[in-house]
């Protein structure tokens, strides 16, 4: 069908240039240059951060301050001790127990097939 | 023929349009959008990356059998409770099931030692356990999306007792048919053992960047139609949902994505049967509970083909696929999974919740 509303075309248009993006763009993407390319950089990237990570770490250590690695320990420190709350709060719950809930019973059925 | 549109009415509804698009524009800038993920529910569990939810029924009598969603570890499961009216949750509420949602949230730094195992053979089987002790019933039917099918079949596979129903929504099993995946996981140049040495989690933003790149024109383009549809609040107001949620990507712990790489990006396991979580070898074949799976004909991201091998693999007899229209995202979410796959499964589950 052909039309003179040229909002109709350019969404038209939109729609053709979205398709013919993912294919040819998905088809680039999938590539192995781009694979190594992509790969190769973030790799890069990767050590500039391990370098930067260990020279902060000796930093952090010779001015006497916690480093990352720490308060990570720190943290799964006090993650432990949350979860061991959690196991005493339900022992004790356990034994002075919560007014019980308003429950729905479960003897639903499905619906009789129609016709 | 039709009448050759007046080109005078053609321009005066595109300057309506363009009047009512800056108006309602401004609203756009200035307000944050719909409040997500709100249906009332108990937190069972709060622990580490683990969420356990359970709504509050909405009838007064519901199927014996309890629901358990299980959301994939890469995303947020208010997927499945976008806003009342179009939430999966509230769907099977009213249709009389007692719905319980695992859900995770990013898992902390020191949570990068978690592996395919913590979440297989602890986090599964606590929250099936707390249902159990929830709802007094020996039995779930568990429904899993994308990854959580993944993790839902591991689980089955060791655990299939309590098991009355699985449903696996977009899951895939072959894994060598998620093309642009395998590209970019390629092991002569991804070397998944420095990343997760370096960062320790693997970034969400590293995952969001791969999901964007499945489709590389459809952000430009997505942000083009946006502002040709500013004037339809129904489409600002699901493009915004849908947005928020596409953009909510969680890190992944560490191990968990060097050994989920490994086992199923590289060496395939699950479907060539040599998969293991922790030493014990998993067999699709010991999952016999009624099986329904359901792929996306559109699907850009766990592609028909790469679950195509799944119901062959599972030992169940009374087994089904079901191919629906529409993509990874609109199969269970937004107007056309409300009338595709939402009463699909609310039939199928219906049927065998007794």
């Amino acid at each position: 069908m052909t039309t003179n509303d040229p909002a109709a075309f350019f969404r038209a248009m939109l729609g053709e240039w979205e398709k013919m993006a993912n294919t040819v763009g998905g088809d680039a993407l999938r590539s192995d240059e781009w694979s190594r390319a992509m790969h190769g950089a973030q790799g890069a990237t990767l050590q500039a951060q391990a370098a930067w990570k260990e020279a902060s770490t000796r930093a952090l250590a010779a001015a006497n301050m916690p480093s990352r690695t720490e308060f990570e320990q720190l943290s799964a420190r006090i993650a432990g001790i949350e979860e061991s709350l959690a196991r005493i709060e339900s022992a004790l719950g356990a034994r002075a127990p919560a007014p019980p809930k308003v429950r729905p019973t479960r003897t639903r059925k499905p619906p009789e097939p129609q016709g | 023929m039709p009448p050759t549109p007046d080109l005078l009415t053609a321009a005066q509804a595109e300057f309506d349009r363009a009047l009512k698009r800056n108006i309602k524009g401004l609203g756009y800038f200035t307000t944050s959008g719909p409040t997500l993920g709100a249906s009332p529910k108990d937190v069972l569990v709060e622990r580490g990356t683990m969420r356990l939810y359970h709504y509050h029924p909405r009838v007064d009598d519901v199927y014996r059998v309890p629901v358990l969603l299980v959301m994939a570890t890469t995303n947020r499961g208010y997927i499945f409770d976008m806003v009342p009216g179009q939430s999966l949750v509230e769907f099977l509420l009213d249709a009389g099931f007692d719905v319980f949602m695992l859900d995770w949230e990013a898992p902390r730094p020191d949570e990068r030692r978690l592996t395919l195992e913590h979440y297989v053979l602890d986090f599964l089987p606590s929250a099936v356990a707390h249902v159990a002790e929830e709802t007094g019933e020996p039995d779930l039917s568990v429904v899993g999306y994308c990854f959580g099918g993944v993790l839902s079949l591991l689980w089955a596979a060791l655990h299939p007792d309590p098991l009355a129903n699985l449903v696996t929504f977009t899951t895939p099993v072959d894994f060598s048919k998620m093309e642009m995946f395998q590209a970019w996981a390629d092991r002569r140049f991804f070397d998944v053992d420095h990343l997760v040495d370096t960062l320790g989690n693997c970034p969400g933003d590293y995952l969001y960047t791969a999901f964007d790149m499945l489709r590389p024109g459809s952000r430009a383009a997505g942000q083009l139609r946006l502002y040709d549809n500013l004037h339809d609040d129904e489409f600002v107001r699901a493009h915004r949902m849908f947005d928020r949620w596409g953009a909510d990507i969680l890190p992944l712990a560490g191990e968990y994505f060097r050994a989920t790489t490994k086992q199923l990006m590289w060496e395939n396991r699950l479907l060539r049967g040599s998969m293991t979580v922790g030493g014990r070898p998993i067999d699709l074949a010991r999952v016999t509970a009624p099986f329904l799976h359901v792929a996306a004909q559109h699907d850009h991201i766990v592609p028909p083909a790469a679950s195509a091998p799944l119901l062959d693999l599972i030992g169940s007899t009374d087994k089904r696929e079901m191919v629906l229209k529409g993509g990874h995202v609109s199969l269970v979410a937004g107007a056309n999974a409300k009338k595709r796959l939402w009463p699909n499964l609310v039939v199928w589950l219906g049927e065998r919740s007794q």
